[in-house]
């Protein structure tokens, strides 16, 4: 599924903050990356999400070989990608209500039809009621903020899923139950997962495997 | 367990129905805090413990005096038994309160410190306004409240976006400890870091209650606070639900309140379940036990009245056939 | 708790400058709008008889040295001012929030190349730069108009600029690129609606501004004909007169200028406090 090899990548040239990284997840496998906070796994998770270019080594994701990223990678490539970082509040957009934030991806491909459905259905799997829906950000908690951000990661059925951090800032209940959602959907989907964290119980508990930062130098050839 | 302790220790701090209330244009009022009534010795741990949003940052800012203007309060705060930190003025607050006998260990500590100074020069300051060192005696008194908080002498020179989390947490408890406090509030001091900084953060905090000052800790870090409490006070909905002792509550016999118990359920290590449901609105509270709504015991009483917090617990099934001494049962 | 004591004569003071100059505006926008058209009364006629009278009931501004009523010729001077003073702060404006955006959303070299135009032509004085650009044109309102805009339109690409950048590092930027949005959409969904109401806080501000300017050019001699109403023109025609200690050709244009200006900056301050709160929330959850 997704295949990331002695990759390079940092915002200055001189000073990566990822050096000669390889880490592969393998279609419908839950992977764990767990690493200590600034050592460069959520930028190692930009790359993968193709947000972030690297500035070496390669990337394969579903068999095919990326060759831009952000905008230079084709929208279905892009968009077989969900994203959930860490910090909701940063995350939406202040001025948009939590339906269109969901809403938003299905809007920015041109299937603005299936928008009903489509939101309702995901507001009844993360558990946002019609009256939250219809809130801003600044007026939900935390929690609800980054449950209405997993549903847009989930709104165009990404074949990979990316959690950055995505439970740090939530309190047990809800880091559970964003969990199970995201477990609900690949069960559903057969998704895979790469889920970054520094916690060691949740990680392990999440996935099927968990690659220490540090340790994944030495994987070189898929496995799983 | 009772939230009066026993009379040999007077607490630092003794908190007495305190309730915060915000007045919102178009007349709705949001009751962020209710009723809080919770006391913490010298020498003694107590971890707030909820979820976002709950309103355990706000009675912190209660306690600070740092509430904005369209918040009021009603109830009682003692610090040492003569200062209300709800009634006293702004004045007080900041000239004797505030890092003198109330230190505060910040959430952020990167957002905490002033960018533009080094550690050493923040230090210094803070030792000046605070204990009234002068001249030649600061760096060495600089030294010392560095090294309290085990804050590496190599780095005092640094600017704080050149330190690593951990130092960043360091540096700011040294700054919060050179007041000498009696107190210790620590406003969420774990979030974002990883395990074991968590582990050494709060071990840090521990050695500083062991020398005798009362810590308050605010946290939605069980983990964290089984590590350093001495007690647990459980928040939800603006209202503490229950006070336990951390070892029964995190260990035999477990907490009495089926939040606090979703609530470790919730836990990896453990069931790994939620609590199903999300809070309700602090603006829209219901009639009855706010948790009744998301709780497998509720019950018609449950939805009719709100539970009173007797004997620490806030609760219409409290467990009294377990070894919990319900020692204020008749009251109820 | 105790700021509140503090806080409320600093809240009673603002609402009572607010409250002034809405007034003002509101008036100013009236004068303007309507008199003109409701009255017969021809600015330019010329009454050599009463030439340089005082202020009086029939002439509460008094006359000028061709004997034209002071009043009419303030109002019709506003006018054209106002006008032009908004038609150029939205024109920079506009210009402004085109070239910040663009230059902060492509980033780059093309950021690079912008921001060094910027530089240099921030190290010309602006009012040096706008009177050079006029020199180019014959005298009217399009010059002026131009000259202005095109030499305030800095600040507002810088504001811009820097909004866009500030926004654009955000996770929600990357979300919905991960999303599938593409360059526009991003541009027009989630980076303009942000920068708007600073971009518009800019463009009420410079309308004062540009209002000076304008009147600034015409006292110079570079700016409208001299037969058109504005207020720098009244102010300079009416230069002769003052030295021969007739006051009221120069005070009461000077007051249209000053008034209606400092209002319209009135009101965009209290917008500007709106908009960027000194505290964030009001609730601190």
């Amino acid at each position: 599924m997704l295949e990331l090899t002695r990759i390079t990548a940092g915002y200055d040239r001189r000073d990566p903050v990822v050096r000669e990284v390889s880490l592969s997840v393998a279609a419908g496998e839950a992977v764990g990356l767990l690493g200590p906070s600034g050592c460069g796994k959520s930028t190692l998770a930009r790359v993968a999400a193709l947000l972030h270019r690297p500035d070496a080594g390669t990337m394969t994701l579903d068999g095919a070989v990326v060759r831009g990223w952000r905008h230079r990678a084709p929208r279905e490539q892009r968009t077989a990608v969900g994203v959930v970082f860490q910090q909701p509040r940063l995350s939406a957009d202040p001025r948009i209500g939590l339906r269109e934030l969901i809403a938003q991806p299905l809007r920015a491909t041109g299937r603005r039809r299936e928008v009903p459905e489509r939101v309702a259905e995901l507001a009844r799997l993360v558990g946002l009621s019609d009256e939250l829906l219809e809130r801003r950000p600044h007026a939900v908690s935390d929690g609800q903020l980054q449950r209405a951000c997993l549903a847009r990661a989930l709104v165009l059925r990404p074949r990979l899923l990316i959690c950055d951090e995505m439970t740090a800032m939530l309190d047990a209940s809800t880091t559970a139950a964003l969990v199970a959602v995201v477990e609900r959907y690949r069960a559903e989907s057969g998704a895979a997962l790469l889920a970054v964290g520094h916690d060691r119980v949740l990680l392990e508990r999440w996935c099927d495997r968990t690659v220490r930062w540090g340790e994944h130098h030495a994987e070189h050839a898929p496995t799983g | 367990m009772t939230a009066d302790r026993a009379p040999d220790t007077a607490p630092v701090l003794d908190v007495r129905d305190l309730s915060v209330r915000f007045r919102m244009r178009g007349g709705n009022d949001i009751a962020a805090v209710s009723g809080a009534r919770f006391s913490v010795a010298p020498g003694e741990c107590l971890a707030l413990v909820g979820e976002s949003g709950c309103g355990k940052s706000v009675l912190a800012s209660a306690l600070l005096g740092l509430l904005p203007a369209n918040a009021a309060t009603t109830g009682s705060a003692v610090l040492g038994g003569d200062t209300d930190l709800l009634t006293a003025g702004e004045r007080t607050l900041a000239r004797t309160v505030r890092g003198r006998r109330i230190g505060l260990v910040p959430q952020s500590p990167a957002a905490h410190l002033t960018p533009v100074r080094t550690v050493r020069a923040q230090l210094e300051e803070a030792l000046r306004e605070l204990t009234g060192v002068r001249g030649s005696d600061l760096p060495k008194a600089a030294l010392a409240a560095a090294a309290r908080a085990s804050f590496p002498e190599g780095h005092l020179d640094r600017y704080p976006h050149e330190l690593s989390g951990g130092l960043a947490q360091r540096a700011a408890t040294a700054l919060a400890l050179i007041g000498d406090a009696p107190l210790l509030l620590a406003d969420e001091p774990t979030t974002g870091l990883d395990r074991d900084l968590v582990e050494r953060t709060v071990d840090e905090l521990r050695r500083h209650t062991d020398t005798g000052r009362a810590l308050l800790i605010i946290t939605h870090d069980l983990a964290a606070a089984e590590r350093v409490a001495d007690r647990v006070a459980v928040m939800y909905a603006g209202r503490i639900v229950e006070i336990a002792d951390a070892e029964d509550f995190f260990q035999a016999p477990g907490p009495r309140h089926p939040y606090a118990r979703g609530l470790l359920a919730a836990l990896p290590e453990r069931d790994f379940a939620p609590i199903p449901g999300m809070p309700p609105e602090l603006g829209a509270l219901p009639e009855g036990c706010a948790f009744a709504a998301r709780c497998g015991h509720a019950d018609d009483r449950c939805t009719a009245e709100r539970p009173a917090f007797r004997a620490d617990l806030a609760c219409h099934h409290a467990p009294t056939g377990r070894t919990h001494p319900l020692k204020e049962a008749a009251d109820a | 708790m105790a700021d509140t004591a503090i806080a409320l004569p600093g809240r009673t003071a603002r609402r009572v400058r607010v409250t002034t100059s809405a007034v003002i505006v509101v008036a100013v926008g009236l004068a303007v709008l309507v008199v003109p058209p409701l009255t017969q009364l021809d600015q330019q006629a010329v009454d050599l008889a009463n030439k340089l009278v005082p202020p009086s009931l029939a002439h509460p501004f008094g006359t000028d040295d061709v004997g034209r009523d002071l009043l009419l010729r303030c109002v019709y001077g506003l006018r054209v001012s106002l006008l032009v003073g908004l038609v150029a702060a939205l024109t920079a404006t506009v210009v402004g929030t085109a070239i910040g955006a663009l230059a902060g959303a492509l980033g780059g070299w093309a950021d690079r190349i912008v921001m060094r135009v910027v530089d240099a032509l921030s190290s010309i004085p602006h009012l040096l730069l706008g009177i050079f650009i006029v020199a180019m044109f014959r005298p009217g309102v399009w010059p002026v108009i131009i000259s202005v805009a095109l030499t305030h339109w800095i600040s507002t690409a810088r504001i811009v600029r820097a909004e866009v950048l500030s926004l654009r590092s955000r996770p929600f930027i990357d979300a919905a690129v991960s999303g599938g949005a593409s360059r526009t959409r991003i541009v027009v969904r989630h980076l303009l609606p942000g920068v708007l109401p600073q971009a518009g806080l800019a463009a009420v501000l410079m309308v004062p501004h540009a209002m000076w300017h304008e009147s600034a050019l015409s006292f110079l001699g570079l700016g409208l004909p001299a037969h058109q109403a504005s207020l720098g023109n009244l102010v300079q025609s009416a230069r002769g007169s003052l030295l021969a200690g007739d006051w009221w050709p120069t005070l009461f244009p000077g007051l249209f200028l000053i008034i209606p200006t400092l209002a319209l900056a009135g009101l965009a301050g209290a917008w500007r406090d709106r908009i960027n709160p000194r505290r964030k929330s009001e609730l601190m959850l």
